[in-house]
């Protein structure tokens, strides 16, 4: 039953996508404003799916890389709306939104059947732990899409070509602002993820480090992570630096996530 | 009636001609209480800017009215009638109308597209209607043409580019700062470049505009056009660390700002991005500073090379626009004609009114006796037959008024029907 919010939802979200691209090209600010209105409504639909998946099985839905999958997209959508209430730029929605749709079309592929949770597994904390760092992961996402638009436009302007792309993208100021929002967002749901994450694993295994390989790395990145926070707040970094190490940072974070997945054998399920 | 435009613009005549135009008519009621002076003239409007003097008028008689508006022009312009011929245009009918259109949508500007000429000939025409010198026909003209500015601006890429090199540094500033509210401007040494840049800034909303220069009395005088803050030159290297964009256009051989003053200035900015434009020939700072992370210099030929990029586009949308404007030229002339032909429509369907009425009262004795309700009928089949039989000559007239050639239509109407 609660399939059919997520169906709508991935049809908001297309329509969404489709009003952003659209705006982008015909340089129009109201097209943007109405596509992040669609997509609050699929972000509003898919929560009452996640709601409802919560109720009924007492756990985030995460338990194989599809409901992951619907959940990181989630977890991106939510986290863009929020922030983009503070700077003023649409345009971050048409790279953010196509995202999502891809996202929620891989995870519709196998969501109708969730392999059930092991009992070690669910539980408020775990659910925690999960929730926290994939929130983290969509803030430091868009962070990183921000990064990677401010070296474009970074290198456009320098190299002298400002016709095009460099129209179409962001100022300067605003894509650091962006990035300085969500990776200062990010970081304490990172740090709080990881805590929540090795308080559970004392009350399953005894004791908070396993030196898994997902732990280890997930515990590089956030030490990345902090780099930044800390050059940013303390010594002032902006612009090029900053992006850069966002970037790599994400990276890092995506591998701790996903990447370490393929080439070590690790304890986490996901 | 017809309408005429005449005036000089920026390519019709040097600025110090432009100048004593508008410089005679003084305050700003002047020019309208001298040209309801002129007879033949009903309703007009005086444009003044820093590149045109212009006057619209509607006007009965049109070769008088003309030859009465050059005289008020030689008389309150300091012209003399040789410089008047040289530099005066004027445009008739169709063509005023295209003009104005042209000059409000930016066309006419002297940097294509930009944004303030709608915002003064709006408040041109608000001067107007405060001095009771339009009437119908101007207000219908002005209030197309501001319909006909938003069109080309919203239908053309013509406002996105920047043609000139001052405009293109401030669009720049725009992409790397976003809005400029906030923002420090400093601006060494003096020049028309210079200048323009600065007030095009100075529109964008900056917060703060410093001025410095090796003579300080130079400093102190931009500063006073500016609403700015004079500074001395030795105080240079202190400024930049406190200014988000620089602008420098000093006559100096070498170098002024070198690229350790820039780092520093980097540094005690906290890495905020900074801006810097040299339009000085030869360069006034070392281009080893534009290779800083977060620092980003622009000199004179980087800024035309973004013009000449632009050019192309903007000529393309510049025909676009023409296109827009010729066609509502001819809606505009489509209206005007029908004026010709209204009051004799007007005439018409008032005398068959007053014949309905006359008919209506002479057969009250034998309808009183009907309901109510049949009289109502009989009321509404009386008006239907007469309007479905003006129909035809109305439309006809006013077809003909479109095509130019109503007169003989209005005359035998006027004519046969024994309207006045």
């Amino acid at each position: 039953m609660e399939l059919i919010f997520f169906r709508i939802a991935l049809v908001a979200y297309l329509v969404s996508t489709v009003g952003y691209i659209a705006s982008l090209f015909a340089g129009r600010v109201r097209v943007a404003k109405a596509s992040m209105w669609v997509l609050a409504l699929a972000f509003a639909l898919h929560t009452v799916h996640i709601v409802m998946q919560w109720i009924g099985t007492a756990s985030i839905p995460s338990a194989s890389i599809y409901g992951s999958l619907s959940f990181i997209a989630w977890a991106v959508a939510g986290s863009y709306l929020a922030f983009q209430t503070k700077t003023k730029t649409q345009i971050l929605g048409a790279f953010v939104s196509p995202a999502v749709v891809v996202m929620m079309i891989a995870a519709s592929a196998g969501l109708m059947d969730e392999p059930p949770i092991p009992a070690a597994l669910s539980g408020p904390l775990v659910s925690f732990h999960i929730v926290l760092l994939l929130i983290g992961g969509a803030f430091f996402a868009l962070a990183c899409l921000a990064g990677i638009m401010y070296l474009v436009q970074d290198n456009l302007i320098r190299g002298k070509r400002v016709r095009g792309l460099s129209r179409l993208l962001p100022s300067l100021q605003d894509l650091d602002r962006i990035n300085h929002l969500c990776t200062i967002w990010g970081f304490p749901l990172l740090t709080f993820g990881i805590i929540a994450g090795s308080i559970w694993a004392r009350t399953v295994w005894g004791n908070n480090w396993q030196w898994d390989p997902k732990q280890v790395f997930t515990a590089v990145s956030w030490a990345l992570y902090a780099a930044v926070v800390h050059q940013r707040i303390a010594i002032g970094w902006k612009g090029r630096k900053a992006a850069l190490l966002s970037i790599i940072a994400f990276a890092g974070l995506l591998f701790a996530f996903i990447g370490v997945n393929a080439f070590f054998v690790t304890m986490h399920r996901f | 009636m017809s309408i005429a435009l005449l005036g000089i613009n920026h390519r019709s005549a040097p600025l110090s001609i432009r100048e004593r135009l508008s410089i005679s008519c003084g305050e700003e009621e002047k020019p309208f209480e001298e040209l309801k002076k002129i007879p033949q003239i009903g309703e007009a409007l005086y444009l003044s800017t820093c590149n045109r003097v212009e006057v619209l008028v509607n006007m009965n008689d049109a070769e008088a009215g003309v030859k009465g508006l050059k005289a008020f022009i030689t008389a309150h312009g300091n012209l003399s009638p040789g410089e008047m011929e040289k530099c005066l245009y004027v445009y008739r009918d169709e063509e005023a109308v295209r003009h104005l259109f042209r000059v409000t949508s930016s066309l006419d500007s002297m940097v294509m597209g930009e944004p303030q000429i709608l915002g003064q000939v709006k408040d041109a025409y608000r001067l107007c209607v405060k001095q009771k010198a339009s009437g119908v026909i101007l207000n219908k003209l002005l209030h197309h043409a501001f319909r006909v500015a938003k069109r080309v601006r919203t239908e053309t890429a013509i406002a996105s580019n920047a043609v000139s090199v001052s405009f293109a540094a401030v669009a720049l500033a725009k992409k790397i700062f976003g809005a400029l509210n906030g923002k420090r401007v400093l601006i060494v040494g003096a020049g028309e470049m210079a200048e323009l840049a600065a007030r095009h800034l100075m529109d964008g909303g900056v917060e703060r505009m410093i001025f410095t220069n090796r003579t300080y009395e130079n400093a102190v005088r931009l500063a006073n056009d500016f609403h700015g803050i004079p500074v001395e030159f030795e105080l240079l290297d202190e400024q930049l660390g406190d200014v988000d964009i620089v602008i420098s256009s000093t006559g100096s051989p070498d170098c002024i700002i070198s690229e350790d003053m820039i780092a520093g200035a980097l540094r005690r900015r906290k890495n905020r991005l900074l801006f810097l434009i040299d339009v000085a020939v030869p360069r006034d700072i070392d281009p080893a500073a534009g290779e800083i992370d977060n620092v980003y210099l622009y000199n004179v030929d980087d800024l035309q090379g973004i013009v000449d990029q632009n050019t192309q586009g903007r000529l393309e949308e510049a025909h676009k626009a023409q296109v827009i404007i010729d066609a509502e030229v001819e809606k505009f002339a489509g209206w005007y004609a029908t004026l010709d032909v209204v009051p004799t429509i007007v005439d018409l369907k008032g005398k068959a009114e007053e014949i309905v009425k006359g008919e209506m009262e002479k057969s009250h004795s034998w309808m009183k006796n009907m309901g109510e309700e049949e009289r109502g009928n009989i009321e509404v089949l009386v008006n239907s037959v007469v309007n479905k039989i003006l129909h035809d000559p109305v439309v006809g007239l006013k077809k003909e008024s479109r095509n130019g050639g109503a007169d003989p239509y209005v005359a035998a109407i006027k004519k046969l029907f024994r309207l006045k």
